[in-house]
């Protein structure tokens, strides 16, 4: 019996029907909050803003979303993003401010800095998770800790900055009046979803993140896999560095820690399986957007600053607790089917 | 009138979901006596002292009789208030605790206080040790004992909750010759205490030593209580067998060449001087006892258990496996006893998990995978191995049994092997399906494969092996071709040694 | 070799003892001194309190990464009471003890009725606790703590032991004995050994667990406290990552990440081997940069080395009976 290829519309929805479901959460909420900002939340300036910033945090969020699927957790995300901007910045100020090197240089040369100290950070966390097999929490909490020093070391606890206008113009350009953070993150969009559900190694990912032994006991090579992981998730923060850098040209420590929190509420809130083997890129996207869009809004309605990370905690607490009721609810409908059965 | 009896129980039935692991089993017990409790892999002993245990419930109607008072319900903690002691081949003790506390731990937590009286425990636990007669520091670490002081320690427990009834499961396994004589001087100790002990084991040998009575179960079936003085080892051998269900015999079309050879292959702990050959075309089965070695030594074929010494030689030349994914590379396929846990995926669909073993094979030119080609390449083994229902979609965790097993069996059919190990292959199945996938095994071989099957269903073994291993204590104690294979013989091999037939 | 000399706690003395000697050797006049002696003491008494409560986590192989941020509520609120409710030393602290309980019972109530992870729920509250904090204190110094307790601060006992001592004592003496003597310190280490086990014998475990969460906080609580009284003013910024540090002293104190072993001295001389070795890095002149890298790469090397030795003892172990 062969299935054809073509699935009608409604039953990809019915698929999807959790994902489905952050869409029109993420759209009750852009109404509610225009409301409540009586239409400022709208406004060109709020949404060009919005569309700055989400793309540095979506790629926090994406990192993280890819080593929670096999089952772990990625505390590490930001700071081996913060630690690789520092490096990055220090190589574009050796070149181009002290150097009076050429900024097209100083650009490239930051740029491999930022990837090549970004990857040997998830190579790191790859390397005790996947090899040695050490609990994904307890590595990235070292790890976390690690490269907070070693950002420290570099920086004293001070701020690189003096970044080249070529540099600046990746946070802050627009090409065709789309912002180019914004394109970056499209494009990383579409080959997450490329990686994860049409490649060999996506379907792995997602094997692993169910059931690790029976994957192994296919033939599948858990510990490539999971280094691939851990590779990717650094990849993410490559973008988020050079993104917040941009932004704030300057390269500080404790840049973007907010968004550890944020990344994880994300991708428990995209549908994303805290204990692994379920979620969707989309997903993740969605539930990006919804938290920026409640950041930016609380921001708008001058909410105290402190209150969003309150409703951030929260938010994930709500979510894990509605996860959990509804799997209580679900266990018992199917001990009345199978009682029903057996009758 | 007091009876006689500690222990009597009727009708105790428990079924699960796809198997009827004991139908209307009787089992009695008398004070103070030493009741070996015997029969095959799956005849239903470890589901009956569960029962017993209060970690199963049995099916309604089953009629539990504790020194002449009958008893409702039972769980873990009221089965030990009733006196009822069950010590588990994993012994279920705390590594990390002392001994003291292990034996005493159980009882004081009953007494409900908040405060730990450690002078109490320490008595309690002082009084079991000394009645065992054994040296065993208090304050020692239970986890770095020998397993032989451990078990020590899990009698002492036993003893500590005033256990009337002591049930031990496979009690000898880990013990040398010394260590065994020991804990019998102490269970004819606990006999003249009017304690009962009942042996689940299966070295007949040591049996007759202790024991006075035999209980046979087979198939989930009480067949009879037997005096020790009735019987010898060719006896109860014939009665744990001796069996109505039978397969059809399926014969080999033709045997091929040798494509497998194993020398003298040996890991401490798990197996010592393997030596056999695999021929294309034929059904290799490998029988024996729980805990002869079995699995421990395919895994050794498949780079899940690197072996100490010896060699493997795939075609002639010498292989050497660290992962699966060489083994796979090789050729050979594995179908794990535990499907839930190693061979299948359950929250993945049916698709996924058929195809997850070739997954590298169904890329396009991009390297990414060609949905057209994957779906036509699950669909293929889907049909191939007749699962039912065939809806790709379908997640594993919602298959049947056999159907379950098809997709395991399938995932590994789509690499194309020339070997596939496939360990229990009908574990959990019902009796109509089992014999389907005999034929499908059968017809795979007779397509060319080289099978190895392990087993513990004798029928199966009878039914489809063209040649028979029987394993025991990590060794191979016997081969058996053709006509030589038997049930009897088999049995022989797999609970005696070699000089013990008789 | 004696069976104590086994232990991991030996162990670590003896890693501790050759960080002492190194020091020693590197720095003699600023070290070996009672003064920096006691200022050691005193930097690391907080962290030694906190560690306290994190050890019963640990020890059911749970976690709790809320604890900074619990702590930095705990000595907010408790400055606040003082201030303007009643300035009784001992109520300020029942205040801050209290607030870690509701705290910690809040914990406990997702993580052993909800069944969430230890770690993701720790997290979210994380976010609640830190985010609140900030929202009363709006990020700044509380400095107008009664001076009462300020003076209480400062006490010396014999003109060299901090007061602060006496909470340590206190703490670990209380930890000690619930460990040892109470069968919900028993039911820890039962847990961490064996969950199935441990329920099979009686042990209610979604209570016990729910009480260890209760204990984190009370104990946090005090030790918030016991900072304010150390420095005389509330820094709610002061205590952000601060879990990482209690964690790796628990973690380098031997205390198994699965659960089932450690213990309360090994703990302390985590604290104490951390304390050394931020101590002795100010003292060689090396740069405090260099100590986040430090404290990081021995909790990864503590927890690396604690899982190749449970994967060896796997594979030694005897699968067959063999003849």
């Amino acid at each position: 019996m062969n299935q054809s290829p073509k699935i009608p519309l409604y039953k990809s929805i019915r698929d999807n029907s959790k994902e489905a479901t952050l869409i029109v959460v993420f759209i009750v909420i852009t109404l509610l909050l225009t409301l409540l900002t009586k239409g400022k939340f709208l406004s060109s300036a709020n949404l060009v803003s919005m569309a700055f910033q989400l793309p540095e945090f979506g790629f926090i969020a994406l990192g993280m979303m890819v080593v929670v699927l096999t089952g772990g957790i990625n505390l590490s995300v930001i700071n081996t993003a913060a630690m690789s901007s520092i490096f990055g910045a220090l190589i574009i100020s050796k070149v181009f401010n002290q150097g009076a090197g050429n900024a097209t240089v100083a650009l490239i040369g930051g740029l491999i800095g930022i990837t090549v100290v970004a990857l040997l950070g998830g190579a790191l966390n790859g390397l005790a998770v996947a090899h040695f097999g050490v609990a994904p929490m307890l590595v990235t909490i070292s790890t976390m800790m690690i490269f907070e020093g070693v950002g420290l070391l570099i920086t004293k606890g001070g701020a690189i900055s003096g970044f080249p206008s070529n540099y600046m113009w990746i946070g802050a350009g627009k090409i065709l009046g789309i912002p180019f953070p914004m394109i970056l993150y499209i494009l990383a969009v579409i080959a997450f979803v490329i990686l994860l559900e049409h490649t060999v190694w996506g379907r792995q990912v997602y094997m692993v993140g169910c059931n690790p032994t029976a994957t192994y006991f296919s033939g599948v090579n858990n510990r490539s896999v999971l280094m691939r992981v851990y590779l990717l998730s650094a990849a993410c923060g490559i973008f988020a560095a050079v993104l917040i850098s941009s932004r704030y040209n300057s390269a500080k420590v404790d840049y973007g820690s907010s968004y550890l929190m944020k990344s994880i509420v994300a991708t428990v809130l995209g549908g994303t399986d805290i204990n692994g083997g379920y979620g969707k890129v989309i997903g993740t996207v969605t539930a990006v957007l919804i938290i920026q869009a409640i950041s930016s809004g609380l921001n708008l309605l001058n909410v105290n600053r402190f209150l969003t990370d309150v409703i951030m905690g929260g938010l994930l607490l709500v979510v894990l607790a509605i996860n959990f009721i509804s799997m209580v609810i679900s266990a018992r409908r199917n001990k009345q089917q199978a009682a029903a059965k057996a009758v | 009138m007091e009876s006689e009896y500690f222990l009597r129980v009727r009708n105790v039935s428990k079924t699960f979901p796809s198997v009827k692991a004991l139908d209307n089993v009787s089992f009695s017990v008398k004070k103070g006596e030493v009741h070996a409790l015997i029969g095959e892999n799956g005849a239903g002993k470890s589901t009956l002292i569960k029962v017993l245990a209060g970690v199963y419930e049995p099916d309604p109607g089953a009629h539990i009789e504790i020194e002449g008072e009958v008893i409702g319900k039972l769980n873990p903690i009221t089965s030990v208030r009733h006196g009822i002691s069950i010590i588990f081949q994993d012994f279920s003790l705390f590594a990390n605790l002392t001994v003291a506390e292990n034996i005493a731990m159980s009882s004081s937590l009953q007494q409900g206080s908040t405060l730990v009286d450690w002078k109490d425990m320490r008595q309690v636990a002082r009084k079991a040790i000394d009645y065992l007669g054994v040296d065993i520091p208090l304050d020692s670490r239970l986890g770095n004992l020998s397993i032989a002081k451990q078990q020590l320690v899990a009698i002492a427990r036993s003893l500590a909750s005033s256990a009337k009834l002591i049930i031990m499961d496979e009690p000898t396994s880990a013990l040398s010759k010394g260590e065994v004589d020991l804990l019998f001087k102490i269970i004819r100790n606990l006999q003249a205490d009017g304690i009962a002990v009942v042996f689940v084991s299966h070295k007949l040998e040591e049996l007759f030593e202790v024991c006075e009575t035999f209980t046979v179960l087979r198939d989930g079936k009480f067949i009879g209580d037997y005096p020790a003085k009735d019987m010898d080892n060719n006896k109860l051998i014939a009665l744990m067998v001796g069996r109505s269900v039978s397969y059809d015999r399926l014969e080999a079309k033709a045997i091929g060449d040798t494509i497998l050879e194993v020398q003298s292959l040996t890991k401490a702990g798990n197996f010592k001087d393997i030596s056999f050959q695999l021929h294309r075309g034929e059904i290799l089965g490998i029988t024996g006892l729980v805990g002869s070695g079995r699995t421990e030594m395919v895994h050794a074929l498949f780079g899940l258990n690197k072996p100490d010494s010896g060699t493997i030689l795939l075609n002639g030349s010498p292989v050497d496996f660290s992962t699966p994914s060489d083994a796979v590379a090789a050729g050979i396929a594995f179908v794990p006893e535990n499907r839930a846990l190693e061979g299948l995926v359950l929250r993945q669909n049916m698709r996924d998990n058929i195809t997850l073993a070739v997954l590298n094979q169904l890329t396009n030119s991009l390297k990414l995978i060609d949905q057209k080609r994957l779906q036509a390449e699950a669909s293929k083994w889907i049909s191939e191995i007749n699962v039912r229902p065939a809806v790709p979609d379908m997640l594993a965790g919602q298959f049947s049994g056999g159907n379950a097993q098809r997709i395991v069996i399938g995932k590994w059919l789509a690499t194309h092997p020339k070997i596939l190990i496939i360990d229990e292959p009908t574990n959990g199945i019902d009796v109509g399906a089992k014999a389907e996938i005999h034929r499908l095994m059968r017809q795979l071989a007779d397509d060319g494969m080289a099978v190895i099957m392990i087993s513990s269903e004798l029928p199966e073994v009878l039914a489809i092996s063209d040649r028979v291993l029987v394993m025991r204590r990590g060794r191979i104690n016997g081969e058996f071709t053709g006509s030589q294979i038997n049930s009897e013989a088999i049995m022989n091999k797999a609970f005696l040694a070699d000089n013990k037939v008789g | 070799m004696k069976e104590w000399m086994k232990t991991k706690e030996f162990m670590i003395l003896m890693i501790v003892s050759v960080v002492f000697l190194i020091i020693s050797i590197g720095n003699p006049t600023a070290f070996l001194n009672t003064g920096n002696i006691f200022d050691i003491v005193k930097s690391n008494l907080v962290l030694a309190i906190a560690a306290m409560g994190m050890l019963p986590i640990i020890l059911t192989g749970g976690i709790d990464v809320s604890v900074g941020a619990l702590m930095g509520v705990a000595s907010v609120m408790s400055a606040y009471f003082m201030i303007h409710v009643s300035d009784n030393i001992a109520l300020g602290f029942l205040a801050g003890a209290l607030t870690g309980v509701v705290l910690g019972a809040i914990n406990g109530a997702f993580i052993a009725f909800m069944k969430m992870p230890p770690i993701v729920a720790t997290l979210g509250t994380l976010s609640i606790y830190q985010g609140l904090m900030n929202f009363i204190t709006n990020g700044n110094w509380i400095t107008n703590i009664p001076a009462g307790f300020v003076e209480f601060g400062k006490q010396y006992l014999f003109d060299l032991v901090p007061i602060q001592f006496i909470f340590l004592i206190v703490m670990v003496t209380l930890t000690w004995w619930l460990l040892k003597y109470t069968y919900w310190g028993r039911g820890v280490f039962a847990i961490g050994g064996n969950i199935i086990s441990a329920e099979r014998i009686g042990f209610n475990v979604k209570k016990l667990q729910f009480m260890l969460y209760m204990f984190i906080g009370f104990v946090s609580g005090i030790a918030g406290v016991v900072r304010t009284s150390i420095f005389g003013q509330v820094d709610p910024k002061v205590f952000t990552g601060f879990e990482l540090k209690v964690i790796g002293a628990v973690v380098v104190g031997g205390a198994s990440t699965s659960g089932g072993y450690g213990s309360v001295l090994g703990t302390l001389l985590g604290v104490v081997l951390m304390g050394l070795l931020e101590n002795g890095m100010i003292l060689l002149k090396i740069p405090t940069f260099w100590q986040k890298i430090f404290i990081g790469s021995v909790i990864l090397f503590a927890v690396t080395a604690d899982i190749l030795r449970a994967r060896r003892a796997e594979a030694k172990r005897v699968k067959v009976d063999v003849a």
